[in-house]
């Protein structure tokens, strides 16, 4: 199993991708300055003193698939999911088992976190204790006294620094879709391959309701969920979650982008193989 | 209005302030609320928006019915008291009326009765009772504070010593024995008409009307009878219509009688017309009233009717409250 890659390699030295270059090497040796990301090892150091901005070698660059993880890490993550779990953890556990297959694979991992105070990125490497690193910084990062979730800030900072082309994972809760972030996943999916994993928030109405005292971690104020006992408002609910639902998936579908719906740690692994047999059929 | 327990209050506002802290501090049978993401899903709906201002309105009335209640029980249980000065001895007496009933005293008792009707109605706490005789003594009725049944019985008695009067069943039963106006066993009847027991604290008087004419041979004398009203503690007021004193002449008939009154510490009033009657009867009301007025009794009441109603109210609203307030 591995994160398959629709778009043909265009490096030589991609391994099991499928390359458009056939035949003997060309010893291609394109420059491009570096955006952060690039490996530091990537980095054509003669050419760079020469020109005076750091300048990277393409093909080099662009050998390995690169995976990045693009997690919101703010205190909607250290809420509950519907399963009862702290949704964090459903994402750390995502995080680790993508991480593992892009590694096993040979691939690269990358992580753009954050929370509306700040993006945070830690650049792509293709080793166990650098993907370990990046599951304790979402776990650190996603606390209660982290800042409010503001996807679309993770996205437009992804947008902005990763020029290559890259396979994004999504990792993000039942996010409401605006303006912003239709603008921010268009240019997105021009640019990269992209698996969107959504983690699902705790029902709040309706027979799945948790029957406990909850409160919000966006004003940190009373939920009464007891109100949503009430047949009206618990219809009123299921019809506005239902739209909610339907705005995210018609944009990814318009997109050609997969999603995975993760209700708590028992489905992850199901769930995201079915995401990437899904991605692997996709055109 | 006073509080008799008033340092209950601020024991009582202590003990509630440290209940609501308590309240405020312990967690709620769920344990700790849990965090919960895009709750606006929720929140925003028009519908919740609603069900939330009711639920704090009912919770509102709930928390004020709550605190209404505590604060009125409070009140009640430190006992709000008004105190009022009464005079005891106003409302400590027994009378019993004691009329001749032979013919020769029909108008004066009409008089007698006709008075007390019109007292009556001033009564409050007095006892009274009505005891005729002639040869033999009937019990009209027994010492009452009945004032309604009384009155009623009055103004049959009235209508009855009307002189015009054809219905003579009033007086039946006082002819059983021969003679008449037997007025030892009249008086000792009317003196046995106050309850026994030593621990009676009530003034006792009789209002005696009759002539003194006695015909027949009665179990008591006058003398005898005299001396059991005094050992019962009961004091006797005499009228006599027919005192046929004159200047330093004294009718032997009418001065048995008035020595008679004397011994039990009473009083003796000659009467020369029915119409004197009426204002005998008030001077011996005031007589009785000077003497029977003791030193003043503050009363002590209970008010509990404002809080306890109110905490009725809060009750109320509680009720309504728990029921619309979801838990």
């Amino acid at each position: 199993m591995y994160i398959f890659a629709h778009r043909k390699a265009r490096g030589l030295l991609e391994g099991e991708y499928a390359s458009i270059f056939h035949g003997r090497s060309l010893d291609f040796e394109d420059l491009r300055t570096y955006v952060p990301g690039d490996e530091v090892r990537d980095i054509d150091w003669k050419a760079t003193a020469r020109v005076g901005t750091p300048l990277v070698k393409r093909h080099k660059a662009t050998r390995r698939q690169q995976l990045l993880f693009v997690v919101d890490t703010g205190r909607n993550m250290a809420a509950i999911a519907r399963g009862g779990e702290t949704k964090k953890d459903i994402a750390v556990m995502a995080m680790g088992i993508l991480g593992s297959l892009a590694l096993n694979h040979g691939d690269q991992v990358a992580l753009v976190h954050g929370d509306p105070r700040g993006t945070h990125a830690l650049p792509a490497q293709g080793t166990e204790r650098h993907l370990e690193g990046l599951l304790q910084r979402v776990d650190a990062a996603a606390t209660l006294g982290a800042g409010e979730s503001r996807l679309a800030g993770q996205l437009e900072y992804a947008a902005a620094r990763f020029k290559r082309r890259m396979l994004l994972v999504v990792l993000a809760d039942e996010v409401a879709v605006d303006a912003r972030i239709t603008k921010v996943m268009r240019r997105l999916a021009a640019q990269h391959e992209i698996l969107w994993v959504q983690i699902d928030d705790a029902e709040l109405a309706g027979a799945e309701a948790a029957a406990r005292a909850s409160y919000d971690v966006a004003g940190m104020g009373p939920v009464l969920t007891v109100l949503a006992a009430d047949l009206e408002l618990a219809r009123d609910y299921a019809r506005d979650a239902a739209a909610r639902a339907e705005a995210l998936t018609g944009l990814l579908v318009s997109r050609g982008i997969a999603m995975a719906r993760i209700g708590h740690t028992g489905q992850v692994v199901q769930s995201l193989f079915a995401l990437l047999e899904r991605h692997r059929r996709a055109q | 209005m006073e509080l008799k327990f008033w340092w209950l209050l601020p024991v009582g506002i202590a003990a509630l302030a440290a209940a609501v802290v308590l309240a405020l501090r312990k967690p709620g049978r769920d344990g700790a609320p849990v965090p919960v993401a895009h709750a606006d899903r929720l929140t925003a709906l028009p519908r919740y928006q609603r069900a939330l201002a009711a639920q704090r309105r009912w919770l509102a009335l709930g928390v004020a019915s709550v605190l209404l209640l505590a604060g009125s029980l409070l009140m009640a249980a430190a006992r709000p008291v008004s105190a009022s000065t009464t005079i005891p001895g106003q409302v400590n007496r027994d009378i019993i009326l004691c009329l001749d009933v032979s013919g020769s005293m029909v108008g004066t008792d009409e008089a007698i009765v006709g008075a007390f009707a019109e007292l009556v109605t001033r009564f409050k706490g007095e006892r009274i009772g009505l005891t005729i005789f002639d040869s033999s003594a009937v019990q009209v009725f027994p010492l009452t504070d009945d004032y309604e049944f009384v009155a009623e019985q009055l103004a049959a008695a009235k209508k009855a010593m009307n002189k015009d009067t054809a219905n003579f069943d009033f007086f039946a039963g006082t002819y059983q024995q021969p003679g008449s106006s037997l007025i030892g066993d009249g008086l000792a009847s009317c003196v046995t008409g106050f309850p026994g027991g030593d621990g009676q604290q009530r003034s006792r008087s009789i209002v005696l009307s009759t002539d003194n004419m006695l015909a027949g041979k009665p179990l008591f004398t006058l003398g005898e009878a005299a001396a059991l009203a005094k050992a019962s503690k009961v004091r006797i007021y005499s009228l006599n219509p027919n005192d046929y004193s004159e200047g330093t002449y004294a009718d032997p008939v009418a001065q048995g009688l008035k020595d008679a009154s004397a011994t039990t510490g009473g009083a003796y009033f000659p009467l020369t017309s029915p119409a004197a009657v009426k204002s005998i009867v008030a001077a011996v009301q005031g007589t009785e009233a000077k003497r029977l007025n003791g030193a003043a009794v503050v009363t002590v009441a209970d008010r509990p009717d404002v809080p306890l109603g109110l905490g009725l109210l809060a009750l109320a609203g509680m009720g309504v409250a728990a029921w619309k307030v979801r838990p």
